[in-house]
């Protein structure tokens, strides 16, 4: 079937962009949410500033391979602790939304967190919405001129100050900020800081809501995890309809009108532009600021309080509200059982670790005393935050011997020693051409710290 | 309202629905891939090369961005290609 080209009067699923005014709103939802974003953005500036026994508590050092987070330290060999976590996040985020809807994307989510940040910036220095949309709409004049220089001045400050302390969490800040002012920054440091203050500057300054609407996949799958239960943000509409104006203090039955003024502001403080009287979209990032908008025009008007409120489909419907249900149990049920296994599972992690590589060149030699003898290169590698000295010993074949070179077994902390060592065996204990032999190591102060690893032990085999 | 093809987004949008999975793609690949493998490992062709571990995993992150590019790259091109195609068969 042959479609008829589009004409450009029709609405087009992917419009040009119109850029968004929000509208400044205070009331008791926008006060949370910037007590959330203040908590939040405290936390990414200071967390590097954060010193722990003589280092920095939260650095993932790149170039060493090791994870620090506070007392612990976390190694490649530790990349399922990583996997875990993600899964964790994952998995709290089907659980939240389910419980509490889009409460992410409204209150903590890193795209909102920097928009309403750099929001506040253009407030400060732009002013309110008619002021910043006529100085959007004026001719270019000087004074226009500096007052978006200003801006982006503003703007590129914070974000440099943002990429500088994103890449403090791979680099030492104390290092980095040395660095920095001593002009000897490396070229890959200055690389990520501009890569991380320009996406920074683009998300929040200019990108915002676009980012929620076309590039996230959250904001696709999330109603997957909606049910009837799930709060959500919702305007009333049997109370609110008809809509119209009329003058303060009228009883809204009298002139035959619902308790809506029709006086958009709940669209001109929506930070992704919509209109929730126009029922759930997957704009919404449930940020309630429509709520405090409404709140505040229903106190003008003397009129009850949440015509938008938040709510839930069922409760909307006057029907009875399950908080819990089925798919919040399975969802709690299956991140309370992983958390405590990842708990437990480091919980019991053994900083220890022994890599037995057997030497290639030769199978076995035979000794003077008629020993068969396998040579063997060992890694041990120290993950804890002390040194240790350790006892190492071979078992598997009677009378094994073990002979090393190194009298003394030590190793610092969170580094990797290698040793040779020899093991010989009286050929009459061999079963085979090829046995298997265990190598025990134990730390000399700590029970807890011992690990083993199996290798094999290769001789002539019985004729 | 008819329906709408990808070929009807405007650029911009085209080369975010690129960019930006292959970009995502690029963080889990190299994440992984560098869990298992320490860079200073592996000397690619036996050159002799010194560079600092900041640079090869970021050298190894572009490279990842740009195969999952590609890949996108090709999506989007048959995606719009083929669209075109269908609609001058009259579908």
């Amino acid at each position: 079937m042959p479609t008829s080209p589009a004409t450009p009067a029709e609405p087009s699923l992917y419009q040009a962009h119109k850029k968004i005014y929000p509208r400044e709103v205070s009331g008791y939802f926008s006060r949370l949410r910037v007590i959330s974003i203040i908590a939040l953005l405290g936390i990414y500036y200071v967390t590097p500033l954060i010193q722990w026994q003589g280092r920095q508590a939260i650095l993932f050092d790149l170039p060493a391979r090791k994870f620090h987070l506070f007392g612990l330290t976390l190694w490649p060999q530790d990349f399922i602790y990583l996997a875990a976590l993600l899964i964790l996040a994952g998995l709290a985020l089907f659980f939240f939304t389910a419980l509490l809807g889009r409460v992410w994307c409204g209150y903590a989510c890193p795209q909102t967190v920097w928009t309403e940040a750099y929001l506040w910036m253009e407030r400060k220095i732009e002013g309110n919405r008619s002021k910043r949309m006529k100085l959007d709409k004026a001719p270019m004049t000087l004074a226009k001129f500096r007052v978006k220089l200003l801006k982006h001045t503003v703007w590129i400050a914070f974000s440099l100050w943002t990429g500088f302390t994103f890449v403090a969490y791979f680099t030492p800040i104390k290092e980095l900020a040395d660095e920095l002012f001593s002009f000897s920054l490396g070229p890959w440091e200055t690389f990520w800081i501009l890569f991380y203050s320009f996406a920074t500057y683009g998300n929040a300054g200019f990108m915002r809501e676009q980012v929620c609407k076309y590039m996230c996949p959250y904001a696709r799958f999330q109603s997957a995890m909606f049910d009837s239960d799930t709060l959500i943000v919702a305007y009333h509409p049997e109370r609110g309809e008809p809509r119209g104006s009329r003058r303060r203090g009228v009883e809204p039955a009298s002139v035959g009108l619902g308790d809506c003024i029709d006086c958009n502001v709940c669209v001109q403080v929506c930070p992704t532009g919509i209109d929730i009287r126009d029922g759930l979209q997957y704009e919404c990032i449930a940020c309630s600021l429509c709520i405090d908008g409404c709140n505040e025009i229903m106190d003008k008007m003397s009129y009850p309080r949440d015509l938008i409120r938040y709510t839930t489909e069922n409760s909307a419907l006057g029907k009875k509200q399950h908080i819990l249900r089925p798919r919040i149990m399975v969802y709690a049920g299956i991140l309370l059982l992983l958390c405590g296994l990842l708990v437990t599972h480091i919980s019991q992690r053994v900083p220890l670790e022994l890599d037995v590589i057997r030497d290639r060149n030769t199978l076995y030699r035979e000794t003077r005393d008629g020993l068969i003898e396998n040579v063997y290169m060992l890694k041990i590698i120290n993950m804890d935050s002390k040194p240790h000295r350790y006892t190492l010993w071979a078992d598997g074949i009677d009378g094994v011997k073990l002979v090393t070179d190194q009298a003394l077994i030590e190793v610092e902390a969170g580094t990797v020693s290698q040793l040779v060592v020899r093991l010989q065996a009286d050929e009459f204990n061999l079963e085979e051409r090829s046995v298997p032999v265990t190598f025990h190591l134990q730390a000399e102060d700590s029970n807890h710290l011992r690990t083993e690893q199996e290798a094999r032990f290769v001789g002539p085999g019985r004729s | 309202m008819a329906e709408l093809t990808p070929d009807q987004m405007p650029r911009s949008q085209q080369a975010i629905s690129v960019l930006w999975p292959s970009f995502i793609v690029a963080i889990i690949a190299s994440g992984a891939f560098f869990s298992a493998f320490n860079p200073r490992d592996l000397v690619p062709f036996n050159l002799d090369i010194d560079i600092s571990p900041i640079a090869a995993y970021s050298i190894g992150f572009f490279l990842f961005w740009l195969l999952a590019f590609l890949s996108s790259f090709g999506t989007l091109y048959f995606t719009l290609s083929n669209c075109r195609f269908l609609k001058k068969q009259g579908y």
